[in-house]
């Protein structure tokens, strides 16, 4: 056998391996595994995500940047050691006030459950809108449960496994979430665009909507709790010959800086719909 | 041995890949670090070795993404083998040819991606696609194409090195 054809031969036997994971895999046989080998994966990424956060929020606020290096670099001249421990004390200050108002938001809720949990990072797929968090279902995190955070909704829970969980953002296009506009008490449902701005459709002709009007959810359909909100109308389209208003939404939630989350979880959804994913 | 070097090289690019780098993008596109690491090493010569490591390291892909368990790693074994192809002939060691090579590979790669996510009924803008997540994504692995094929020849000299008649 030529060496092109055993070459050939070796990738058509490795598409098979794959085809057959696939396979396996929609068949929902390989979550055990997948539960256990994320398990040392999502460690390792909640490890590396608390150390880039920290870079990152030294690097993202320039005033702070100025003053931490020049402490940096008293602080290179004494003590390495020192030098770390400052660096670690002061994201844990961050991730402390990250805290106390997820706590606030949390006593202000008093009829929900909530378990916060850490962002360790992104879909790895550029296509796909979700991130993942460091809870699963050892932790008690069940597929459909909603993710808030202080400022408002973030998405749901589209995979569990033990460790680990991926929550769709409410940015994913194929998202689904109703929606009710504060002020009119009209209702609608948050469209998302793939270039990553939301809109709010299907609002009635009748209503009358205007920007600067908060949206929350509405509860309808039973994939989120009411009243939870969502963000701020910027702009209205209405257009006479349309069935519906269109209005574009600001999140109230900046998906670029999520790093802790709040899962609600006593909350019953509806039965998972499949067609929302992946 | 290159299997046992390889396996925790995958594993720490795939974490980078999630953590770090996902946050770090280009309009919307990052670079794929498993993927380069297996085109370069296809390019050494290794090619089997390439290709078990672009199963290994496309499913650590799925697993990190929303994407069904085995999907990238069908498209990174055929991307790869294509790859595989090309390495030995006659322009190898032109330093043109990781360029050329990650850009058509990286745009093959991305394109069969599309294709998965379409057939999988998912909502995409191809233009959106192209302008945003494509392309970005392909010019930030050509930037990182040269460093990252020598690498590979650096980790491959280490492994094997070439034998010396005396």
């Amino acid at each position: 056998m030529s060496r092109s054809s055993s070459q050939a031969l070796f990738a058509l036997i490795l598409i098979m391996i794959a085809a057959g994971l696939l396979v396996l895999n929609m068949g929902g046989f390989l979550s055990p595994v997948e539960s256990l080998v994320l398990r040392p994966i999502g460690g390792a990424q909640s490890w590396l995500a608390v150390r880039f956060y920290a870079v990152r929020d030294l690097l993202a606020s320039p005033a702070d940047v100025a003053t931490l290096r020049g402490q940096v670099r008293e602080l290179q001249s004494e003590n390495a050691q020192l030098q770390q421990e400052i660096i670690g004390l002061q994201e844990q200050v961050a991730q402390a006030q990250v805290l106390s108002a997820l706590v606030q938001y949390a006593r202000s809720q008093p009829d929900s459950h909530y378990l916060a949990a850490s962002v360790i990072s992104r879909d790895v797929s550029p296509f796909l809108r979700s991130v993942w968090i460091g809870a699963g279902s050892d932790d008690g995190v069940a597929k459909g449960m909603p993710v808030v955070t202080d400022r408002g909704l973030v998405g749901r829970v589209v995979e569990v496994f033990a460790s680990v969980s991926r929550v769709q953002l409410i940015t994913d296009p194929s998202s689904v979430v109703n929606v009710r506009l504060q002020t009119s008490r009209a209702d609608g449902s948050l469209q998302p665009q793939l270039n990553g701005e939301i809109w709010v459709g299907t609002i009635s002709q009748d209503a009358e909507v205007s920007p600067g009007e908060i949206v929350l959810t509405s509860g309808l359909g039973g994939n989120y709790p009411p009243d939870i909100p969502v963000g701020t109308l910027t702009s209205v389209r209405r257009r006479d010959y349309e069935l519906f208003q269109q209005a574009v939404l600001q999140p109230s939630v900046d998906f670029r800086q999520l790093e802790l989350v709040l899962v609600i979880t006593n909350f019953q959804p509806l039965p998972f719909n499949q067609s929302s994913g992946p | 041995m290159a299997y046992i070097v390889g396996i925790p090289i995958l594993m720490l690019l795939a974490v980078i890949q999630a953590t770090v780098l996902s946050s770090l993008r280009l309009l919307d596109g990052a670079p794929d670090l498993i993927f380069l690491a297996m085109v370069a090493w296809a390019l050494t010569g290794n090619s089997r070795q390439a290709m078990a490591g672009a199963l290994f390291g496309g499913l650590l892909i799925d697993l990190l993404s929303g994407l069904p368990l085995g999907a990238t790693a069908i498209i990174m074994v055929i991307v790869v083998y294509l790859v595989s192809l090309t390495a030995g002939r006659f322009w190898e060691a032109n330093l043109l040819m990781p360029l050329t090579t990650v850009l058509w590979s990286s745009l093959l790669y991305h394109g069969l991606s599309l294709a998965v996510l379409l057939a999988l009924g998912r909502t995409l803008d191809l233009s959106f696609a192209l302008g945003r997540v494509i392309l970005p994504s392909t010019f930030l692995n050509l930037i990182l194409a040269l460093p990252a094929a020598q690498a590979a020849s650096s980790l491959a000299d280490t492994l094997y090195p070439p034998e010396v008649q005396i």
